[in-house]
């Protein structure tokens, strides 16, 4: 039974680490580095939803929406004006500028609220016990709303001219550049959604337990090694290596003590990388 | 009057590296022309330079009259010229259809049209249009291309070896292909290592040598000339 209330607990957190990773992977796609700094849009949504939820009194869905669009205006002009000008100098360089502008947004965030723990202001409720499994409402709630959140963006991927110009960039930058579409435009889309999409996960991060500066810090190993995982690229690929790297998680503390669950992240992209580097379900897969 | 004119062009890929030394082409309206040469004499860089990919240092480019020197690809897309490079010419994990809309990205609105008119020209992708692009043949995948070029009804297609890597029974469909286009009007300029077939369809042919105009002419004077046949055809 503890085994699997592990695996439920791991698919329920995996669903929502899906969230970001798609984000990071998105990135890759269509920019071609690893954008770092998804660990503070992370943190940036968990404020602004904070915000919205705690100041302005907004309810858990809209507030939800609120962490979306500032962290992907952030985003946005983060690229635009930070890391835009550092992609001529070759991946490396702007994965390395990214590292920087995380630290830097995320002690924007420090300066403003400080270190301390905060909660949204969420009413209090029994966990639900099913045929002797636990599952707390909220959990199931973030699990609802992540599988929303990810449907909603395949939809957008595969039936609108937007979505697929996206992929079609991805695919093929210089390809989609002669059919006429401007990917200048895409990366901009792109930043926005992906960091949309981190501050998203970062608030649904912070639902379920509290948040503070650190919260997109603390996550960004789990949401690196699950694209890693699933296949840097990959939208379908983020999702399942988020469900491994979810479920790896909670199965490892069978074994390990909680401070070390962070290790299934570094030992799964070990692996990945020694055995199948183009991840389970290949790079560049839709 | 010539649909495409390209007039002095110098290109390259680096500051001091030029690969074009000043090379002219144009296509007539309705005409087939084809670039032969042999390996390195600028003929792709020929056409990414005039499809906007590449920037020339020097010469223009027009096309129907107006000069799209130097533009970025998509506004020579939206002029009316439609390229197809060698290689990576699809968007390999979209559907079929999905590549044939991409193809017609610019003109949205005719896209569902065009579609259809592309399935009934090519049946091959009418059949196979909710596969992935990347698990078609390479003769399917050159076809594909070229259907998606045409989807934003270009007044010139430029081609860049579309029979490389083929099978012979898959280049001779593909030059039927283009055959059966440019009757419906279209003017092509096609780069083609195949030179005895790129000659035996195209009304005129331009040879480039090191980057230079080496000879131009009739199509059918050049593939009957002894040392052309020598140097390019085997024989």
């Amino acid at each position: 039974m503890e085994v699997l209330q592990l695996i439920l607990n791991g698919l329920m957190a995996g669903t929502v680490l899906a969230v970001p990773a798609i984000g990071l992977t998105a990135i890759f796609a269509v920019l071609r580095f690893t954008n770092f700094a998804l660990a503070s849009h992370m943190t940036i949504g968990a404020f602004a939803g904070f915000i919205a939820n705690t100041t302005f009194g907004l309810p858990i869905v809209p507030a939800l929406a609120a962490a979306f669009v500032v962290a992907g205006i952030i985003g946005w002009m983060s690229d635009e004006f930070v890391l835009r000008p550092l992609r001529a100098s070759g991946f490396v360089t702007t994965a390395i500028g990214s590292i920087a502008l995380t630290i830097a947004l995320e002690n924007f965030v420090r300066f403003g609220f400080g270190n301390q723990m905060r909660g949204y202001d969420l009413p209090l409720r029994r966990d639900w016990v099913i045929s002797g499994l636990r599952v707390s409402p909220q959990q199931f709630e973030n699990l609802l709303i992540a599988i929303v959140v990810v449907a909603m963006l395949f939809a957008f991927l595969s039936m609108t001219r937007t979505g697929k110009a996206m992929r079609a960039v991805a695919d093929n930058p210089m390809l989609a550049s002669i059919k006429g579409i401007n990917s200048d435009m895409v990366a901009r889309l792109v930043s926005f959604i992906a960091m949309g999409l981190a501050g998203l996960g970062g608030m649904l991060s912070g639902l379920d337990t509290t948040i503070d500066p650190l919260v997109g810090f603390r996550t960004i190993l789990s949401v690196f090694a699950a694209a890693v995982v699933g296949g840097l690229g990959s939208i379908p690929g983020a999702v399942v290596g988020a469900l491994v790297i979810g479920v790896g998680e909670e199965l490892s503390l069978l074994v390990l003590t909680p401070a070390y669950r962070t290790a299934v992240g570094f030992i799964a992209i070990l692996l990945v990388l020694t055995f199948r580097p183009r991840g389970i379900l290949g790079q560049r897969a839709y | 009057m010539a649909e495409l004119s390209a007039r002095g062009i110098v290109a390259g890929y680096g500051a001091a590296d030029e690969i074009l030394k000043g090379v002219d082409f144009s296509v007539g309206r309705g005409e087939i022309v084809c670039i032969i040469g042999p390996n390195g004499a600028g003929k792709s860089t020929l056409l990414k330079t005039i499809s906007g990919l590449l920037r020339p240092k020097a010469g223009t480019v027009l096309l129907d009259g107006n000069d799209i020197t130097g533009r970025l690809p998509r506004d020579i897309a939206h002029a009316g010229l439609a390229y197809v490079p060698q290689e990576h010419n699809i968007f390999p994990s979209m559907s079929v259809r999905e590549n044939l809309e991409m193809g017609g990205y610019i003109d949205p609105g005719a896209v569902s049209k065009r579609i259809v008119k592309a399935m009934e020209r090519f049946p091959v992708l009418g059949a196979k249009q909710r596969h992935a692009a990347r698990t078609l043949s390479g003769g399917e995948r050159q076809i594909l291309a070229m259907a998606m070029a045409l989807m934003v009804e270009p007044s010139v297609l430029m081609l860049d070896e579309p029979s490389a890597g083929l099978s012979p029974l898959a280049a001779e469909k593909l030059f039927d292909a283009i055959i059966e286009i440019n009757r419906d009007g279209l003017s092509i300029g096609m780069v083609e290592q195949n030179a005895s077939e790129a000659l035996a369809i195209s009304s005129k042919a331009y040879i480039l040598v090191d980057g230079r105009n080496s000879r131009t002419g009739d199509a059918a004077v050049l593939a009957a000339n002894p040392e052309i046949q020598r140097i390019f055809l085997g024989a």
